[in-house]
């Protein structure tokens, strides 16, 4: 016991002296994985919406062929930036464009090349996650669109997308949260995240630590307080489950009401009538005959 | 629309919708085979045949969601199959309920019968909602306007789709099998609503087991076996005095 109170009292020390620090890296993390997601969501729907787009045999060859061209380009992009790490990525942008541009092109923004790459990176996932979703809403609805005249694009935008976005919103929850932790190599470049604050915080303190448990909490209240948003959003996007039903004034209707239900009508004669069509039927049955 | 092929016009003038030696073949399968039928104003038109005779596939060609390999579906004397046709304006005026609804799950069901008025005949939102009233009062669905589809039965979901074709205003109202899905209790609130439909005049149709549906509300029945149109007539015609030994057989089994 005595070693977590040593550790408690030494995270104390350690916050009451850089908590501001510790405050600022979390600052920057949240606004660096929330921009990137944010971003990397609006490149993942386009390029998920494109890599969806169907053709038709009677489209127009021209139209065949750019579609097909930049499809490929887009596979190239998820492809490459799934398949290499976000450092290098990082160190790929903010150090290879000044090599091979003779320093014409130079970044000196840590910040935009961070969202730059994030962003990208994000993106590139969230391709595969919004074709995911998209074929996921079945192929009935769309028929269902199509048959009502609809184009592809008007069938995206009233049917599916909606779907799909909701379908692929635990995927963006992951992201966000996978951003946030990751967003920490961005150190490559000098970027001064949560982790970084760490980093330069036990330089000087030799806290090892009880700056890393610090650092526990904090990315775990980030991740926690993500996913509980998400799923109060995921909540609202659901809508209510139960539904009223509407009272119908009966003169209102343009058409007349269409009774499906013979029974519901006998349920509408008076006493009398009632009693007058009872009697038939016992006669009815007397006979043999059957009445309905 | 102008430049469609103004083809056999003579022949196909009354009928809005005429087939002619259409084709269809997935791969190597060949699943219709020079099918030729017209369709004219107010006729209810029932395909009868066993499953995997190529009924439905002949309806989803119809409506272009099969494309024909060949062959032409002409709209009014023109073909809407070759290039440059105006395919979604054409589907906006020839309906379809499928079997298995196909209704917009994100959408309550006053929604799923607007938003196709709205967004593909671009009409104003206070039009689109009566029109949708109307018809949703018509088929018994106004009460459930608020509902989401997975909240509905199934009767009560093709009912719905029902609606939803007609608030479109069409032409011809095609149904593919629209009681296959449906529990037995249910066959009956869809086939009522159908029946309406037919006594005022829509021109519809039909593919369907349903054979005292085909045998009472259609004027004109089609028989098909192995992809091809094996007896077509009245239903007089074909449930009375069937001439082919096919359609003899078929009857035999269904009709106990």
């Amino acid at each position: 016991m005595g070693q977590f109170a040593k550790l408690g009292s030494d995270m104390v020390s350690l916050w009451s002296k850089y908590g501001g620090t510790y405050m600022g890296g979390i600052y920057r993390t949240l606004v660096l994985a929330t921009i990137g997601t944010v971003i990397g969501c609006l490149i993942g729907f386009v390029c998920g919406i494109v890599q969806t787009i169907p053709v038709y045999k009677n489209d127009s060859p021209v139209k065949k062929v750019i579609l097909k061209v930049v499809q490929i380009i887009l596979r190239i992009y998820v492809e490459v930036f799934r398949g290499t790490p976000m450092i290098l990525q990082a160190v790929f942008i903010y150090y290879g464009l000044p090599y091979f541009s003779n320093n014409t092109i130079q970044f000196d923004g840590k910040w935009l090349v961070s969202i730059i790459v994030v962003s990208i990176n994000t993106g590139a996932y969230m391709t595969e996650s919004m074709r995911g979703g998209i074929i996921s809403v079945d192929t009935g609805q769309t028929e269902g669109a199509m048959a009502i005249g609809m184009t592809h694009f008007q069938t995206m935008t009233s049917v599916v997308l909606p779907q799909a976005i909701r379908n692929i919103m635990p995927q963006i929850g992951n992201n966000f949260i996978i951003n946030v932790k990751d967003t920490s190599v961005m150190f490559i470049i000098g970027f001064t995240d949560f982790f970084a604050v760490h980093k330069s915080v036990v330089g000087a303190t030799f806290t090892y630590f009880p700056s890393a448990a610090i650092e526990m909490i904090g990315y775990l209240t980030m991740t926690l307080l993500a996913s509980w948003l998400l799923r109060l959003l995921e909540k609202k996007m659901d809508g209510k489950s139960d539904y009223e039903l509407v009272a119908v004034d009966q003169l209102t209707l343009p058409a007349g009401v269409y009774h499906v239900d013979s029974q519901k009508a006998e349920k509408d004669l008076n006493p009398d009538e009632r009693a007058a069509l009872l009697k038939e039927r016992e006669k009815a049955a007397e006979g043999g005959k059957e009445v309905r | 629309m102008s430049d469609l092929k103004q083809t056999e016009s003579e022949k196909s003038e009354e009928a809005i919708i005429a087939v002619r030696h259409l084709s269809k073949k997935f791969g190597s399968h060949e699943v219709l085979k020079d099918i030729d039928f017209d369709v004219r104003r107010g006729d209810v038109t029932t395909v009868i045949g066993a499953s995997g005779s190529g009924k439905s596939t002949l309806l989803r060609c119809i409506n272009l969601l099969e494309t024909p390999t060949s062959g032409q579906v002409l709209y009014h004397g023109r073909d809407v199959c070759g290039r440059k046709v105006d395919v979604p304006g054409y589907r906006s005026h020839v309906g379809m309920v499928f079997q298995s609804f196909n209704l917009f799950l994100n959408k309550n069901v006053l929604d799923n019968c607007m938003v196709g008025q709205m967004r593909v005949l671009k009409r104003p939102k206070e039009q689109a909602f009566q029109e949708a009233v109307k018809y949703l009062g018509k088929v018994g669905m106004l009460p459930y306007i608020k509902a989401k589809p997975r909240q509905l039965s199934g009767g009560q979901k093709q009912r719905v789709a029902i609606a939803r074709a007609l608030a479109m205003n069409p032409e011809v109202l095609l149904f593919d099998e629209p009681t296959s899905a449906l529990d037995p209790e249910m066959v009956g609130e869809v086939l009522d609503v159908m029946s309406d439909l037919a006594k005022e005049g829509m021109t519809m149709i039909v593919v369907t087991h349903e054979m005292a549906f085909a045998k009472q509300v259609s004027t004109q029945v089609v028989y098909m076996n192995d992809g091809v149109i094996c007896e077509q007539g009245s239903p007089e015609q074909i449930f009375e005095h069937p001439e082919s030994e096919k359609t003899k057989e078929f009857l035999a089994r269904f009709l106990r």
